[in-house]
Parts: C-alpha cells; structure tokens; sequence
C-alpha cells in the first residue's frame, strides 16, 4: 500500500521527471561531445626487484621478498608525486614545458594488485605529449632511486610509444549521459516527492475523509472532448428509451 | 436539440457518460444519506470560485429529474450567475426580480427541455444580494416552492467569497460542497465547512470534482459499464 502511494506520487508528476532527465542527458551528451577537449592517457611500466645487483633474479623470488616489494610500492607510489620528484623531471626535461603543479596534476601512479610492477599514467590533450611526460617521469624516477633509496631496484619495463594511435579516454559521452542520467533521476524522484510534500491540496476521496471528515458523494473525472461529443448524434435520433419509467424509492 | 444542450449539462447531453454516472451516484448517495429526515432543499457550494458548483448544482437537478422527481433548480449566485449559460437561456428574469416583487413566482419559474425540471435563474444583479437573500420574501419563496416541487437545488456563490451561501444555508435541509481535487487547499477547506457549521448548516458530504482520470479505481469500471451499455 505504502509503495503504491509512492508510485502514484512519482507517477502525477511523471512529465517532470523525465524533462529533468532528458534536459540532463542531452546538455550533458552535447557538452561531452563537442566542447570538452577530448584526453589521452599514457603509461610506462616500472617493475620493481628486491634485489637487482645480486645478478640473478632467480633467488629474489620467493614470497617475502614479493611482498616487500609490494610495500615498497607503496612508498614509491609516493615519492613519484613528490615536487622534488617532479622538479627533478622538469630540470630534466624542460622542452616538455609544464609547471610541477601541473604535472602532479597529469600523473598517476598505480600498482597492478599484488606484482612487482607499477605503471605511470599521465594524462593529457595529445597522446604524444601524455607518452613523453610517462616516459620522462619513469626514466626519472628510475636514475633517482637510487640516490633516495639506497638500492637500484627498479628498471623500466614498458615505455609509452608516443607515434602510437590511440582513443581519448576522456570525456567518455555513454559514461557521462549515464551518470547525468542516474543523477537526474535522483534528482527529479526528489522533486517529486518534495512536491507532494509541500501540496497540501486536497486531490483524493481519503483526504476529503480525512481532512473535512465528511462522506465523499460523489467524484466526477474531469470533463473531456469525448464524454461530451460521444454518441453526441446517435442519442438525438434514439431517445434513451425507459426514461419515463425510472424507479425512484419515494414518490 | 443535442446542439442546444450547452456542454457542461452532461446528464442531458451524454447521460451515458462516466460523468453523468458519477452524477446520478451523487443523487442516490444524496437519496440514502438522510433516511428520517427529509431533504428537500439542497444547496450547493464551495470554498473557492470556479471548482464547480453550478456545473454540478445543473447536473445535479437533472440527475434527479431523470428519476422522476419534480425538481426546481435556483440560481442564488446572484453576483455572478452562470445557470442562465448552462441551460443556454436569458437572465432577464429571475431570483431578484421575485425578491422585489416584480414578477409573480409563476413567471419566474421557467420550464427546461429537460422533463420536470423548472428553473429560477438569477435576474438582473442587485446592489445588495445578501440583504435580498436574508430577506423574508426569501424564505416565503423557498417555502411557497417548497410545495410544488419534490427536490430543489440552489447553486450559491462560493462559501468563503461571501455571506450570500452562509445565508442560504439557513433555508437548506442539506449542503454540498464541492472540492476541486488538486486545488483547494487542506485549510481553505477546513474553513469551508466551519463557516458552513457556523450556521448549523448540515453538511450532506462533499463532491470530488475533476479528479485526475489516471488515478481513480473507480472509474475505470464506470467506463467499462458505460461503454458495454451502448454497444
């Protein structure tokens, strides 16, 4: 019974609802398509050793020492999105003409779950330039470790090719007009209901119960075209035979 | 003649319409809610203008003129009359020409195509329609119809407008109030029927009037009955 009083609120003011979606759904999808500058991502790939001057990778793998690395992920996760890090990177590369700010900004560091190995993701409007700046950082990142860390463990496993052909990531129009569609339902299910909130009108045969507390005689639908024009011609020519012989109780 | 019947008489026009259905329950709820005492004189009325009174106070006295009852239908909105509309005639002649005497009863009361029922429709507007309505010539005319007709039905001004449909109360068995579903708020309505009990009014019950179609149960088998009816 309760969920049916819902439904009939959202359903009085279903019109609205679906204007606040479709308004939604198509401002976003037309922003998304035409204005936002389309973004691509890069990464290089780092892998991390615990012991690379030992020679032989072979006796570095074992459990414990993977899930050292893992730790020490963790920590270069952080040293990569240092300023000092990313002063460093601009020293070095300075043609790629970038604020630190702004690089902090383009660059994220991830760890696939449970590997050894890191990826670095830069952003940015031009996949050649999103690849320079991967690259840079993981070549960067590499020379430094050493100096911080006290250990040469880390060599870069995979760079970004910069000639490559690749899909903006970003904007993502399905992605966006399902959020702004999701939102917007939200949205209007909450107008809806804050609507029927604030009416205090009086609109059912329970409310004049409940409210006036008088029996309800009748309720009559609103008029239509077609209660009035129905058979409009067809009853003029055959009186609505029996008429006459209504039965009323008292008389 | 079906160009005649103005659209709002829809128990004439249509009377196998859902509406007019709904109309003739509103008769028979109104026949079967008082059993020992009489109602003879029932006055319609509403908190606010435009929810529909004098579309259902006509509909109304159809109603019960198709079930064979001598009815009068009075125009007592005499500031803004609409019953002269409804039934497509003048308002050259009507309540306040009786109230002063100008005309006798007999020709005010006119005839409708509808069968047994007779109308008095407003008259000319007066300067003062609540003195003329608390007027003694005001009862002894409800008392000398009360005679000649089985059912008579007053349309009013709305209640909380002005005194005029507290005055006629006065003279009624029973009130109608008729509600505009979706616009008359809670409060107004509640002041409605205290105005309404202020004069010991008894309060028959009210008319849900134009009711969303998607929301009524009800209806939707009034529709069904009403359509097999025909075929």
């Amino acid at each position: 019974m309760e969920l049916k009083q819902y439904w009939l609120i959202i359903k009085r003011r279903l019109l609205l609802i679906a204007l606040i979606i479709a308004v939604s759904c198509l401002s976003i999808g037309i922003y998304s398509n035409y204005f936002m500058t389309p973004q691509y991502e890069a990464s290089a790939k780092l892998i991390v050793n615990q012991y690379k001057d030992s020679g032989s990778l072979l006796p570095s793998i074992d459990l414990g020492s993977i899930n050292s690395t893992i730790g020490l992920i963790k920590t270069y996760k952080e040293i990569i999105k240092t300023p000092r890090m990313m002063k460093i990177v601009l020293k070095e590369y300075p043609d790629l003409g970038l604020s630190y700010g702004e690089l902090i900004g383009k660059v994220s560091v991830s760890s696939v779950n449970e590997t050894q190995v890191m990826s670095i993701s830069v952003r940015d409007d031009s996949y050649a330039k999103a690849a320079n700046i991967a690259n840079a950082v993981a070549v960067v990142f590499q020379k430094t470790v050493p100096a911080l860390m006290k250990v040469d463990n880390v060599s870069v496993l995979d760079k970004a090719d910069p000639k490559e052909k690749h899909n903006p990531v970003a904007p993502n129009p399905k992605m966006n007009i399902a959020v702004a569609f999701m939102l917007a339902l939200m949205l209007g299910v909450g107008i809806a209901f804050l609507l029927d909130y604030l009416d205090d009108t009086i609109k059912t045969e329970e409310d004049i119960e409940n409210v006036l507390g008088v029996p309800v005689l009748t309720s009559i639908p609103k008029f239509t075209s077609r209660d009035i024009d129905q058979d409009h011609h067809k009853e003029s020519l055959t009186p609505t035979a029996g008429r006459d012989v209504h039965v009323s109780l008292d008389s | 003649m079906s160009r005649l019947i103005p659209k709002k008489l829809i128990t004439e026009s249509n009377p196998k319409s859902p509406i007019s259905e709904g109309y003739r329950m509103l008769r028979t709820n109104i026949e079967f809610s008082t059993l020992d005492q009489k109602l003879q004189v029932i006055m319609v009325t509403s908190s606010k203008p435009n929810e529909g009174k004098s579309t259902t106070s006509a509909n109304m006295a159809v109603a019960f003129a198709q079930a064979n009852k001598r009815v009068l239908l009075i125009d007592a909105d005499l500031r803004k009359p609409s019953q002269h509309f409804i039934f497509g005639t003048s308002n050259r002649i009507g309540l306040t020409t009786a109230l002063f005497k100008q005309k006798p009863l007999g020709d005010v009361i006119q005839s409708t195509n509808t069968k047994n029922l007779s109308i008095i429709h407003a008259g000319p507007t007066p300067p003062n329609p609540s003195e003329l309505l608390s007027s003694a010539h005001m009862a002894g005319l409800l008392a000398t119809t009360r005679e000649m007709f089985d059912v008579i039905v007053i349309d009013t001004p709305p209640i909380l407008s002005v005194t005029d449909a507290q005055i006629v109360a006065t003279y009624s068995d029973g009130v109608v109030l008729v509600v505009h579903s979706g616009i008359v708020k809670k409060d107004v309505a509640l002041k409605a029927k205290a105005s309404l009990e202020h004069v010991n009014a008894k309060i028959i019950g009210a008319v849900l009037n134009n009711i969303n179609r998607n929301q009524s149960d009800s209806y939707s088998y009034s529709y069904y009955y009403g359509e097999s009816n025909d075929q």
